[in-house]
């Protein structure tokens, strides 16, 4: 392993030059992917969203910056997990969050700051479905399926109010799941109703069924040791409904409606003041994305690049290891080595790196890593698995007589395998572990999962918010990919060639 | 002088030695004939510690004795009775990746720590006296079967050891290869420089008969015959 790649992995991974303020940075946390109106890129780039001048206006009241960090959805109240100031904690969930028990019994959660209901929509040519309650007739003799989002409110109601009549579809993508109904291979979605409004707009295929129903409110969960937070939250929420902040945020994204004056009197004892309607959103300008997009994409894809290049090495060298100590260890290091790799190779990279970013600091707290250093972790020890099963048969490979005849001249047995058989091992592996490489390579974008923007997260981003180009920007990640991973695939064969010097064995 | 007592060796339940006793004196040249599946192959690798038995001892020299019985002999031993018994294989065993001359320095900077520069120069006069001094930068693939044997003859001379065991080194060569690593051997034998013993298990007899001082003859795990040449009994000698 070159110490350089470990270095240079410690100062990517540690955290920004702090602001020299003397309030920290207030920083909340969302998942901007598919969520328009919330939080969404606009054609320039930028993140707009009725919570991103939410946020702002609460830091503002509050005397702090505004910090976004992205997560995804269902992830949020993890971050929260983390100690205050943690460079990839947060301080605040904001990202359309209701009033829940589970989570009133870990973390706080502020006053409402707005009021929703859940919408059911539909394709325009469904006929069959005029009401909520027609959900529950089977359609062409099979049940609804239903998309929600994980953990949602409307995935409660489906579940409670409709049971096993429909079918539940759960996603954590908003923009994906309109998107199946759009092209008819969801029935229906129930969805908050800001979303549910955003979207009707965007995909004129869709309907609205029924009236919204099943009130709700948004909230935001703070740690519970930060009281003073939430008070301070409290306050600014209350003040903003009083004085018609909220108001003028939320009628720009179109959002302002009757309950929300009930909202306001339920917190404040007032009656909203009565103020002209604001503008409607900015539809944003129609300058071309393409270089802004290739550029966001090209500096992911350097990040995946980075991932693969430092975490291989530390796998090919635990798996040497692991497979040394298999073949040439004493008998009872083999049952651990050997449970080592099954329990590496037969269970998901994606839970294995949830372990290790969300669940291990809860376990051991020292073991508290960013998630760059987590991904290289991760892929590392989970290809460690594989490549200790190469180097395994590589080993086993290198004839018998090539340790006798070593071990013959005086070699120590350590000697005679790092001298004579290792060397060996290592020819006779270039193949799957150039194969192996490749694999990790592509495997990095696994590590989106735990707040990595790598190449195909970028992609799922970007499409999100511009989804005239979904199919060329499929291309062109594919595309960065494979010109990334064919060099490899070419400088292994060249090592192949000069390593082999003709057969292996006389 | 390498002395053998007793030795006793099992594969299973099938006793391949069956309390072999011979002693070789240093400079001496003993070749060892009989049946296949006598043992003697298994005699040499039990000499230099590559099989384990369990019966009897292996003395070489004064002080330095590997005796039979389970579990694992002593580390440091083992170490000490390779160095001193160096081994040629039927199958030669080169390093594939390394050179002639990379070949036949491995024993002296890999087990004996001797400088690099200095082991090349010994390594390069060593393939001069097999014969291949233009093929030091060959790799054994580059190599014909009777040339790779000869490196790995200087291979075993390099960690200057007091005695070589050949473990039927050219019965894997056509005739005219054997017939050269076998004046290789001859050379090596009547040079007064090297007072190495030599112990050659072959069935080459005519070659063994010009070049050994004596023969032992093993049958079934058991010595019929340990004498001059010339007195051996014709019965296994074809």
């Amino acid at each position: 392993m070159d110490r350089r790649w470990l270095l240079a992995a410690a100062l990517l991974a540690s955290p920004p030059a702090a602001f020299s303020q003397e309030k920290p940075p207030l920083r909340w946390g969302t998942d901007p992917t598919g969520g328009a109106p919330y939080v969404y890129q606009d054609a320039g780039g930028a993140f707009v969203g009725f919570e991103v001048e939410l946020a702002d206006y609460l830091a503002g009241k509050l005397g702090r910056t505004s910090v976004m960090t992205k997560a995804d959805w269902d992830k949020l109240p993890l971050l929260l997990d983390k100690p205050a100031g943690d460079a990839d904690g947060i301080d605040v969930v904001l990202n359309g969050y209701e009033l829940r028990d589970d989570l009133q019994k870990t973390y706080t959660a502020t006053a409402p700051y707005y009021a929703y209901r859940l919408a059911l929509v539909a394709h325009k040519d469904d006929d069959t479905l005029k009401n909520w309650a027609d959900l529950a007739t089977p359609r062409d003799g099979r049940k609804r399926s239903v998309g929600v989002l994980n953990g949602s409110a409307a995935h409660e109601y489906g579940k409670t109010r409709f049971g096993d009549r429909i079918e539940l579809a759960i996603n954590p993508d908003v923009a994906t799941v309109m998107g199946l109904v759009e092209k008819k291979r969801l029935d229906a979605t129930v969805q908050d109703n800001p979303a549910a409004a955003y979207f009707l707009k965007e995909l004129p295929a869709l309907k609205a069924v029924g009236d919204p129903r099943q009130p709700g409110f948004y909230v935001m969960y703070v740690r519970q040791a930060d009281k003073e937070l939430a008070a301070g939250l409290d306050a600014a929420i209350k003040e903003g409904l009083k004085d018609g902040t909220l108001r003028r945020i939320y009628q720009k994204y179109g959002l302002w409606n009757g309950d929300q004056e009930w909202l306001c009197y339920n917190q404040t004892g007032q009656w909203p003041a009565d103020e002209d309607a604001g503008e409607a959103p900015d539809a944003g300008g129609k300058a071309n994305p393409w270089p802004r997009m290739l550029r966001e994409l090209a500096g992911a894809a350097g990040m995946t690049v980075f991932l693969s290049v430092a975490s291989f090495p530390l796998a090919v060298l635990i798996g040497l290891l692991v497979a040394l100590g298999r073949v040439y260890g004493p008998g009872w290091l083999g049952v651990p080595l050997g449970v080592y790799v099954e329990v590496l190779r037969g269970t998901p990279l994606l839970l294995q790196l949830y372990f290790v970013f969300y669940l291990l600091p809860g376990v051991v707290p020292v073991l508290t890593l960013s998630p760059l250093q987590a991904g290289i972790l991760g892929l590392a020890i989970n290809y460690s698995a594989y490549e200790a099963e190469n180097y395994r048969a590589g080993l086993l490979a290198v004839p018998r007589g090539q340790l006798e005849a070593a071990l013959a001249l005086g070699m120590t047995p350590a000697t005679a395998i790092r001298v004579v058989v290792v060397p060996q091992a290592l020819r006779i592996v270039i193949p799957p572990v150039t194969n192996d490489f490749i694999a990790l390579f592509k495997d990095t974008s696994v590590c989106s999962v735990i707040l990595i923007t790598e190449l195909t997260r970028k992609y799922n981003e970007l499409y999100n918010f511009n989804r005239e180009y979904i199919a060329e920007l499929a291309f062109v990640t594919a595309g960065l990919y494979l010109v990334m991973s064919y060099p490899m695939a070419l400088l292994a064969r060249h090592l192949e060639r000069r390593a082999g010097g003709g057969k292996t064995h006389p | 002088m390498i002395r053998v007592s007793n030795l006793v060796k099992y594969h299973g339940t099938h006793r391949v030695l069956d309390g072999v006793s011979v002693a070789f004196a240093a400079g001496q040249v003993v070749g060892i004939v009989g049946p296949s599946g006598g043992g003697k192959s298994t005699l040499l690798r039990c000499v230099n510690g590559l099989e384990r038995f369990q019966e009897g001892e292996v003395a070489v020299g004064d002080g330095l004795a590997l005796a039979g019985g389970p579990g694992a002999p002593p580390r440091d031993t083992l170490l000490r009775l390779r160095r001193a018994v160096g081994m040629v294989f039927q199958q030669f065993n080169l390093f594939p990746h390394l050179t002639a001359l990379g070949n036949v320095m491995s024993g002296p900077v890999h087990a004996l720590k001797v400088p690099r520069a200095e082991a090349e120069a010994t390594a390069r006069k060593l393939l001069d006296r097999v014969g291949l001094a233009d093929k030091a930068d060959a790799r054994p693939a580059q190599l014909s079967g009777g040339q790779q044997q000869r490196v790995a003859i200087a291979r075993a001379l390099a960690v200057n050891p007091a005695a070589i065991l050949f473990d039927e080194p050219t019965s894997a060569l056509d005739p005219k290869m054997a017939a050269e690593v076998m004046r290789v051997i001859d050379d090596l034998a009547n040079d007064e420089r090297v007072p190495t013993t030599m112990v050659i298990v072959s069935h080459d007899l005519p070659a063994l008969r010009r070049v050994a001082d004596a023969l032992v003859v093993l049958d079934r795990g058991r010595v019929v015959y340990d004498g001059p040449a010339a007195g051996a009994p014709p019965g296994y000698l074809e």
